[in-house]
């Protein structure tokens, strides 16, 4: 069987939002050592890879392995009905196939949902060489694409050694939003090369919103025309990374 | 009609939306049937213009062509060439059907049943040589591929997506998966409520999906085992297959004898079937055209005003509404990438 408990409901539903903005259903798979998760939305543009150990929760248990699908959405619902210092326990019966979210408070409640049938597709790594790598302050990051999201709908990330810069340009409005190195939000700033590849704000815009609630501190890579890697770090153990497919401007 | 593997197909349900920055190469005609039995006034009379020339075609595929792009979608519209040879039994059978609608047609109009006449009207439905036409010079405008097959369009369809081109076969029938295509999606030029032919149930109609490597291990047969189900039920090639046989007893037959040569001895009209090696070529070596392009381009808006509104009546505000929704898509479309690109 598999089940875990966390003391922190908020920490269970801000990840499981982050997950849900790319996908309905997710498989997760489950092992002795933790729980991961590795899903592209729907039209192949994003993908996100997850990893919780078994540290991070107060209880984890997990017999053997086993593939759990569910869907996000109908998920989250129930997430939302805990208070934020709420115990939140996920138990998986594997003979029922129900999953079981137990949220206790002021008062217990018991949910049950079904699991799905588990996806087989094993989504691969994309295959990645970076020029450029940002340690940056997720709530600077936000801001950014706050300011770029005024004026368009993508957004082109450049960077070299001085800066790194959001430049988005709509049909009749323009932004440019400039970062210098050494800026409270430029936490470390490696160029090989410069580069710049433009993406879709409205992707950015949700990836980056859910995931800053789960963290402080993002670290972008990219190259010129390349997807981006968005690694955000988690508080405690665990992994939080996205990936975008780019633009490609041909014109 | 097709063959009717409808009961050992699993299906899922899709949302087009998912099917947003894929291909699909679509039976044209099969749309076009579709849009001319689907698109016509309360009392069954097509939609026409000024001249009497019939429009309801034109309507579905401006209509419907530009809302799956508008989704992302990249339709590839296929259409049939010359039947092969064995296909006359079943065309002459869906002449007469059609025939017989029309004289039942126009005797409901006399007696003024009006819900009648339109399920009759339904299936008159005839596509004539310049409805193919404009369909062609419709798509054009609007910057869509479309191929001319040189025999069965569902087998070009099939082709195509084996080859890659496309990455789903639509249809409504089953055929394309007897011709191989891995992919079928079914009510994509139609989706929403429809009327049940003949009752006043509404059903609301969503897309599905069939996958031919599924289909194949849940029956557990291969594919030319499911040809010869195909056959013993009935194609378009032999349209009454073995009388009496169902799908699931068709299934059963050839997975105890392997093939329809061997099931023979166990069926009561042992006769039958005098062209099956024929019948199992078209489905395997379907005659296919290699040689086809394959682009999108912008859509021609002048063009499509000229030709459906100027000549064919059309609303010009609704058209160019539509054909701006499409623009729009595309604009965003262009220099999309997915990730696949770089799975190496």
């Amino acid at each position: 069987m598999f089940k875990l408990k966390v003391s922190d409901a908020k920490l269970l539903r801000d990840m499981i939002t982050s997950i849900s903005i790319l996908v309905d259903e997710a498989t997760f798979k489950l092992d002795p050592e933790g729980m991961k998760l590795r899903a592209m939305d729907p039209s192949r543009v994003a993908m996100v890879d997850f990893e919780w150990p078994k540290t991070v929760f107060e209880e984890y248990q997990c017999t053997e392995p086993a593939k759990m699908c569910i869907n996000i959405t109908e998920l989250l619902k129930l997430l939302k009905r805990a208070g934020k210092d709420e115990i939140v326990e996920l138990s998986l019966d594997y003979k029922t196939g129900k999953l079981q979210v137990k949220i206790t408070g002021k008062y217990t409640r018991n949910f049950t949902m079904p699991t799905l049938e588990a996806s087989e597709e094993e989504v691969p790594t994309p295959k990645l060489a970076f020029n450029v790598k940002a340690k940056v302050t997720t709530t600077g990051l936000s801001q950014a694409i706050e300011d770029a999201q005024l004026v368009s709908d993508h957004v082109r990330i450049e960077a070299d050694n001085e800066k790194l810069a959001f430049n988005a340009s709509g049909d009749l409005m323009g932004a440019e939003i400039s970062i210098q190195k050494g800026s409270d939000t430029i936490l470390d700033l490696e160029v090989k090369e410069p580069a710049k590849a433009t993406f879709s704000l409205s992707y950015l815009t949700e990836i980056i919103k859910a995931a800053t609630a789960t963290s402080d501190i993002a670290t972008l890579e990219f190259s010129s025309d390349m997807p981006v890697k968005l690694d955000f770090q988690q508080a405690k153990e665990g992994k939080l990374t996205f990936y975008l497919a780019p633009r490609i401007e041909t014109e | 009609m097709g063959v009717n593997l409808r009961d050992l197909v699993p299906r899922t349900i899709i949302k087009l939306e998912d099917l947003g920055g894929k291909s699909i190469a679509i039976d044209a005609y099969n749309a076009l049937y579709q849009f001319l039995a689907i698109i016509r006034q309360p009392d069954g009379t097509p939609l026409m213009d000024s001249s009497g020339r019939v429009t309801s075609h034109l309507s579905g595929l401006l209509y419907r062509t530009s809302n799956l792009v508008e989704m992302g979608i990249k339709p590839i519209y296929v259409f049939d060439g010359t039947p092969p040879a064995l296909k006359e039994v079943e065309i002459k059978r869906r002449m007469k059907v059609k025939k017989e609608a029309l004289v039942r047609y126009e005797q409901a109009l006399r007696e003024g049943k009006m819900e009648d006449a339109r399920m009759y009207a339904q299936a008159t439905s005839h596509l004539k040589d310049y409805m193919a036409e404009d369909s062609k010079k419709l798509l054009d405008l609007m910057g869509i591929p479309w191929i001319q097959a040189p025999s069965e369009g569902e087998a070009q369809a099939a082709y195509l997506s084996k080859r890659g081109d496309a990455d789903y076969c639509a249809s409504q029938d089953y055929d394309c998966l007897l011709f191989g295509a891995p992919r079928l999606v079914r009510n994509v030029t139609i989706s929403g409520r429809r009327k049940l032919p003949s009752k006043n149930i509404y059903i609301d109609v969503v897309p599905e999906m069939v996958e031919l490597e599924q289909v194949l291990t849940e029956c557990g047969i291969t594919h030319e085992q499911l040809i010869d189900v195909g056959i013993l039920i009935g194609t378009d090639f032999n349209p009454d297959g073995v009388e009496g046989l169902g799908p699931k007893t068709a299934l059963k037959l050839i997975k105890e004898h392997g093939n329809i040569e061997n099931a023979l001895p166990y069926l009561k009209n042992a006769e039958f079937p005098a062209e099956l090696p024929r019948i199992r070529e078209i489905f395997l070596k379907p005659k296919v055209r290699e040689d086809y392009r394959i682009e999108w381009k912008d859509p021609d808006v002048e063009g499509i005003v000229n030709f459906i509104c100027r000549e064919r009546d059309f609303s010009e505000d609704r058209v160019r509404k539509a054909v701006e929704k499409m623009q729009i898509e595309l604009t965003k479309a262009k220099g999309k990438t997915t990730l696949e690109r770089w799975f190496g």
